[in-house]
C-alpha cells in the first residue's frame, strides 16, 4: 500500500516536472516570439527616426535635380507611401524572405548580407572562438592559482589589454607588424584569393580581436573560478583525493563557466555586427562598415536587413545560452 | 566506489582521437574551398580573379565541384559579366602584366559597390578607362579629350563635338560618334543626377563624315563643355543590352577606350586594377598596370605610403593629410605637388535673418576673424588668407580683390556705426531690436575647431555666440530650414564650377541640393548668374566673373576662411605628374606622361 502511494507520488512528481518544463518552454517560446515581433517593428522604425533624407543622400551634395525627379526617385524607393503602407510592404517582403534592395550598393540586401556575413564570420567568428578558448583556459588557471607571479603578470597584461580601445590596439599592431617589421599586409581580406593570402591578411586583425576578446573572458573566468574554488564541493573533491587539475577541469570550470556562456551569447550578436573599428583600420569589407555606411547613407533596406540578422543571431544565441545553462547547471532545469 | 561522472582515461583518449580526426578533416575541407574558387578564376582567363564572392560562394562552389559539376565559376559576378555582354579578355591581346611597371595609388575614396555607373567614386577613377569628351587643363580651361574640338551655335542650343579618329575600345572596336551619343542619352535616361539631359536634350545627330556628334537642347545651355568633362563615355555595343545600369554590378573587365581599361574591381582586396588598352593608338603609357588601392583609414594609407607600398595618394576634392607631410619628407623617397584648391572653407551667414542680413554687420564680422591663425591651425601653413572675392586664384578668370584682414578695432567701429551698441554694459552688443546678440553658429563635425576659434573672435568684439555641432544629416536639415545664424562649410572643385560657376551655385536661392546654401535672392546677383549662364563667349565670361567676384567682395554673402592647398605626395622614382583644378593628379596627362627615373 505504502509502495503504491510512493509510486503515485513519484508519478505525480514526474508529471509535475514534465508539465512544468512544458509550461516553461511555452513561456519562453512566447517570449522569443514577442521579442522577434518587437525587433521587426523597431528595425523598421529606427532608421526612419534618424534625421536625413535617403533620396537627397543618394543624389549627393552638389548635384541639382528637379523636384519632379526627386519625387520620381522617392516613388521608386517606395518612400512616398504612407508609413503604415511602407510597414505592411516591409512585413510582406519579410514573409517572402525578401530583404529589399540597397539604395547605395545597387544589389539585393540578401546578397550583400550573404557576402559580408561570410567574411565577417570568418574574421570575427574565429576571433571570438579563439578568444573564448584562450581566455577561458588561462582565466581558469589564473583563478585557480592567483598568487603565482606568472598569473599575476598575465592578469596585469589582460587588464591592460581589456582597457585598451580595439582601434588603438589594431593601429599599434599594424604599425609594429605591418609597417615596422613588414610581416603582414596593410589592408583587405586578401591580395589574390588564395588560402595563403587570406590567412596572411587575416592574421593581424584576427589576432587583435582574439586578444581583446580573450582579455574579457580571462578576467571574468578568473573571478568566477576564485569564487567557485572556495565552495564546499571543491573542498569535498579535494578531500576525495582528486588532483588540482581534475578538480578545476571536471568540477569548478563547469560552474564557473556560466558568466562566460552569457558573455559568449552577447558576443554572438557582436559577431554579426562586425568590429567596425578593426574593419576600418584593416580596410575590411565586413558587417561593421556595411552598417556604418548604411547609417551615414540612410540606406533603410540595408539597415533593416542587418539589424534583423543581428537580432536573430542574438535571439538564437540567447536560446542556446538557455540550453547550455541547463546543461551546465542542473538548478536551471528544475521547475520553479 | 561510485565512478566520477565524465570521461574515464580510455574514453578521453577516444574522444580526443575523434576530435583530432575531425579537426584534420575540417582543415583539409577549408583549405580546399579557396582553391576551388581559384580554379574558376583560371578558367575565366584571369590571373587576378573577380573575387567578390563571399565564403558561402566558395563553399557552394566547393560542393558543386565535389558533385562533379564542370566549369564552375568562382564568382557569380564573372558569369554575370558574360551574360550581360561584357567580352572576356580571353580574346584580347594582353599586356605584359606582372613583368611591367605597376603604378600604385592609395586613396581614402573607398569603392562601396562594383557598380560602374552607380558608385560615384568608381566614376571618378573610371576616367582613366572611359575618358569623358572634355577635360580641364592645368590652367582650368576646358579642352577636348576624346573630342578633338567642339563648337556651339550662337544661341547656345546646339553643341557639336568632333571626335578624334584614333580611338579604339579595348575589344578592338572603333570609338564612334554613336558611342558618345548613346552614352550621353543613356546617362540622361538612366541616372538621376544627369536627368537635366533628359529634360533639356531635344535631339542629337551623328555624322560619320566628320566623325562628329551634335546635341540640340531646347533652351540655351552654356555649360555643356564643363558637364561633358565628367561623364565617362561608354561602348554602346556593350551597354545597350544593360537595361538598368544603376543596378548593374560586375567586377570586370569593362571595355574602355582610354590608355587603360578597367580589368578588375576587387572590393575584398580593396583595389581596382587597370591594364593597358591594347588598341590605344595615342602616346603609350609607361606603366603596364595602374592599381588604385582604397584604405578606410587615412592613417593606414599614410603608413602604406611611407612604407613604399604605394607610389602616390589621391583624394577627390582633398589633400594628403598636412600632419603627415613632414614624416613623409623624412623618408627622402617622396616629392610633393602643391596647388591651391579651387574649393575652400567658408563662413556662410543666414541672409534671411537679422543681424546677418545687414551688410555692415557682415563686414564687421569679416574684420573680427583672425585668418592667419585659422590658416596656421587648420592647414598647418599649407593655405592662404583668402580675398574678399571668395574665388581662389587657381580658378579660371580669378580677379584679385581686397585681402581679408584681421582688425578687431575696425570691426567694433563698424558695428558701433551701424547701430550695434552695448547700452546695458553687460559686454554684449545689442541688436537693433534692443536685445543682446547671440549668434548661433552651426558647425559640421569637420570644422569643430574652426567653430571654437570663431566663437572666441566674436567674443572679442562683443558678440555672444553659441556653437551647435551637428552631424551631416542634421546640418542639411537645419541649413535647409535656415535655422542658423552662421555656419561653417566648404566648397568642392565641382561645387565651385557648377551652376554659373565661381561658387555661384552655393548661393543662388533658386537652387536646391544638400551642400548648397541657397541663401541669396538679391536680383543683382541672380541677374549676374543668368547672364553667365546665357553666354559662351570667353570675353563676356571674363567680364561677368569679375563682376561676380566684386559682388562677393562688396556684399560678403559668404566669408571665406582659408584657401587651402592640395598637397599630393609622389614617389620620386616617377616623373611627369600633371594636375588639373577639377580632378587633381587623376587625369590622362599624368598617366600618359609618367615615367620611371
Amino acid at each position: 500500500m505504502r509502495r503504491c502511494e510512493a509510486g503515485e507520488a513519484f508519478e505525480n512528481n514526474t508529471l509535475k516536472t514534465v508539465s512544468g518544463t512544458m509550461r516553461e518552454a511555452v513561456k519562453k517560446t512566447f517570449r522569443y516570439a514577442a521579442s522577434f515581433l518587437l525587433i521587426v517593428t523597431l528595425n523598421f522604425a529606427l532608421p526612419r527616426l534618424m534625421p536625413g533624407d535617403p533620396v537627397k543622400n543618394l543624389i549627393g551634395e552638389e548635384v541639382y535635380v528637379s523636384e519632379a525627379v526627386m519625387e520620381e526617385l522617392r516613388a521608386e524607393m517606395g518612400l512616398n507611401r504612407p508609413i503604415y503602407e511602407q510597414f505592411t510592404a516591409y512585413i510582406g517582403d519579410l514573409l517572402r524572405f525578401d530583404l529589399g534592395y540597397s539604395y547605395h550598393l545597387h544589389s539585393p540586401v540578401a546578397e550583400v548580407l550573404r557576402e559580408r556575413i561570410g567574411w565577417t564570420l570568418l574574421f570575427v567568428g574565429v576571433s571570438v572562438l579563439l578568444g573564448a578558448v584562450l581566455g577561458t583556459l588561462l582565466g581558469a588557471y589564473a583563478g585557480w592559482k592567483p598568487e603565482t607571479k606568472a598569473n599575476r603578470l598575465i592578469c596585469c597584461g589582460f587588464i591592460a589589454l581589456s582597457c585598451t580601445p580595439p582601434y588603438f590596439l589594431a593601429l599599434l599592431c599594424l604599425d609594429i607588424f605591418a609597417f615596422e617589421l613588414g610581416l603582414f599586409p596593410f589592408k583587405g581580406f586578401y591580395d589574390v584569393p588564395t588560402p595563403g593570402s587570406v590567412i596572411h591578411h587575416m592574421f593581424l586583425p584576427v589576432t587583435v580581436m582574439a586578444v581583446f576578446s580573450a582579455s574579457r573572458n580571462f578576467l571574468i573566468m578568473r573571478g568566477s573560478v576564485i569564487q567557485e574554488k572556495g565552495q564546499l564541493y571543491a573542498t569535498y573533491a579535494r578531500a576525495k583525493g582528486l588532483y588540482d587539475i581534475s578538480i578545476l577541469f571536471r568540477h569548478v570550470i563547469k560552474n564557473a563557466s556560466l558568466p562566460i556562456i552569457t558573455l559568449l551569447a552577447l558576443d554572438f550578436g557582436f559577431l554579426f555586427s562586425g568590429a567596425l573599428f578593426t574593419e576600418i583600420v584593416f580596410s575590411l569589407n565586413g558587417m561593421g562598415t556595411l552598417i556604418y555606411d548604411a547609417i551615414i547613407g540612410k540606406d533603410y533596406p540595408v539597415l533593416q536587413g542587418s539589424f534583423l540578422v543581428i537580432a536573430l543571431a542574438v535571439l538564437l544565441a540567447n536560446m542556446l545560452a538557455d540550453l547550455l545553462y541547463a546543461v551546465a547547471d542542473p538548478r536551471v532545469r528544475r521547475p520553479t | 566506489m561510485k565512478q566520477i561522472k565524465g570521461f574515464t582515461g580510455p574514453e578521453l583518449k577516444k574522444e580526443l582521437k575523434r576530435w583530432l580526426i575531425y579537426s584534420v578533416l575540417m582543415t583539409i575541407f577549408c583549405s580546399n574551398i579557396c582553391p576551388a574558387g581559384a580554379v574558376g578564376t583560371e578558367d575565366s582567363g584571369e590571373n587576378l580573379s573577380a573575387s567578390n564572392g563571399g565564403i558561402f560562394d566558395r563553399i557552394i562552389t566547393y560542393i558543386k565541384s565535389l558533385l562533379g559539376e564542370e566549369n564552375v565559376q568562382s564568382s557569380e559576378n564573372v558569369s554575370g559579366a558574360s551574360t550581360a555582354g561584357m567580352p572576356s579578355t580571353a580574346g584580347m591581346p594582353q599586356s605584359a602584366g606582372s613583368e611591367g611597371t605597376v603604378l600604385k595609388i592609395a586613396t581614402p575614396n573607398v569603392i562601396k559597390s562594383a557598380s560602374f555607373i552607380g558608385d560615384s567614386n568608381l566614376g571618378v577613377f573610371a576616367h582613366l578607362s572611359n575618358p569623358p569628351l572634355m577635360k580641364m587643363d592645368s590652367e582650368g580651361h576646358l579642352v577636348g579629350q576624346l573630342a578633338e574640338s567642339y563648337n556651339v551655335s550662337e544661341n547656345n542650343t546646339c553643341w557639336t563635338f568632333y571626335l578624334r579618329d584614333d580611338l579604339y575600345w579595348s575589344d578592338g572596336e572603333p570609338v564612334t560618334p554613336e558611342d558618345v551619343e548613346f552614352s550621353i542619352r543613356y546617362y540622361g535616361k538612366k541616372t538621376p543626377w544627369a536627368s537635366w539631359i533628359n529634360e533639356t536634350l531635344e535631339s542629337s545627330t551623328v555624322s560619320g563624315v566628320n566623325n562628329s556628334v551634335t546635341f540640340k537642347f531646347n533652351k540655351p545651355y552654356t555649360r555643356v563643355n564643363l558637364e561633358f568633362a565628367t561623364y565617362n563615355i561608354l561602348p554602346a555595343h556593350i551597354w545597350k543590352t544593360i537595361e538598368n545600369p544603376m543596378e548593374y554590378t560586375n567586377n570586370g573587365p569593362y571595355v574602355g577606350c582610354g590608355p587603360y581599361y578597367l580589368k578588375l574591381i576587387d572590393l575584398n582586396a580593396g583595389k581596382l586594377v587597370f591594364e593597358k588598352n591594347p588598341y590605344w593608338k595615342g602616346k603609350a603609357p609607361e606603366s603596364e598596370t595602374v592599381e588604385v588601392h582604397f584604405y578606410s583609414s587615412v592613417d593606414v594609407a599614410t603608413l602604406a605610403l611611407e612604407n613604399g607600398e604605394v607610389d602616390t595618394y589621391y583624394k577627390y576634392a582633398g589633400s594628403y593629410s598636412y600632419s603627415g607631410i613632414e614624416q613623409l619628407e623624412k623618408t627622402g623617397n617622396f616629392d610633393f605637388i602643391e596647388k591651391t584648391d579651387i574649393g575652400l572653407v567658408f563662413l556662410a551667414p543666414n541672409l534671411k535673418k537679422a543681424p546677418l542680413s545687414d551688410e555692415d554687420f557682415r563686414d564687421a564680422l569679416a574684420y573680427a576673424i583672425n585668418y592667419e591663425e585659422i590658416v596656421n591651425l587648420e592647414t598647418l601653413g599649407y593655405g592662404k588668407v583668402p580675398n574678399r572675392g571668395f574665388v581662389p586664384p587657381t580658378m579660371e578668370n580669378f580677379k584679385e580683390t581686397e585681402k581679408l584682414e584681421y582688425n578687431p578695432e575696425k570691426a567694433r567701429e563698424i558695428l558701433e556705426k551701424a547701430g550695434y551698441s552695448d547700452s546695458n554694459g553687460n559686454g554684449v552688443l545689442e541688436g537693433k531690436d534692443g536685445k543682446d546678440i547671440k549668434l548661433e553658429i552651426l558647425i559640421r563635425p569637420d570644422y569643430a575647431r574652426t567653430g571654437e576659434l570663431l566663437e572666441e573672435y566674436f567674443e572679442q568684439v562683443g558678440l555672444d555666440s553659441d556653437l551647435r555641432t551637428a552631424d551631416a544629416d542634421t546640418w542639411f536639415t537645419l541649413k535647409d530650414k535656415y535655422e542658423y545664424d552662421l555656419t561653417v562649410t566648404r566648397s568642392t572643385p565641382w561645387g565651385m564650377l557648377m551652376h554659373a560657376s565661381w561658387g555661384s551655385g552655393y548661393f543662388d536661392s533658386r537652387r536646391t541640393g544638400q551642400g548648397v546654401m541657397h541663401n541669396l535672392d538679391d536680383p543683382e546677383f541672380l541677374q549676374l548668374c543668368d547672364d553667365i549662364l546665357a553666354t559662351t563667349d570667353p570675353e563676356e565670361l571674363d567680364g561677368y566673373s569679375s563682376e561676380l567676384q566684386d559682388y562677393y567682395a562688396e556684399n560678403l554673402p559668404a566669408i571665406p576662411l582659408y584657401w587651402n592647398n592640395v598637397v599630393t605626395p609622389y614617389n620620386r622614382h616617377f616623373e611627369g605628374w600633371y594636375t588639373d583644378p577639377l580632378y587633381g593628379i587623376y587625369n590622362l596627362d599624368t598617366f600618359l606622361n609618367l615615367h620611371e627615373v
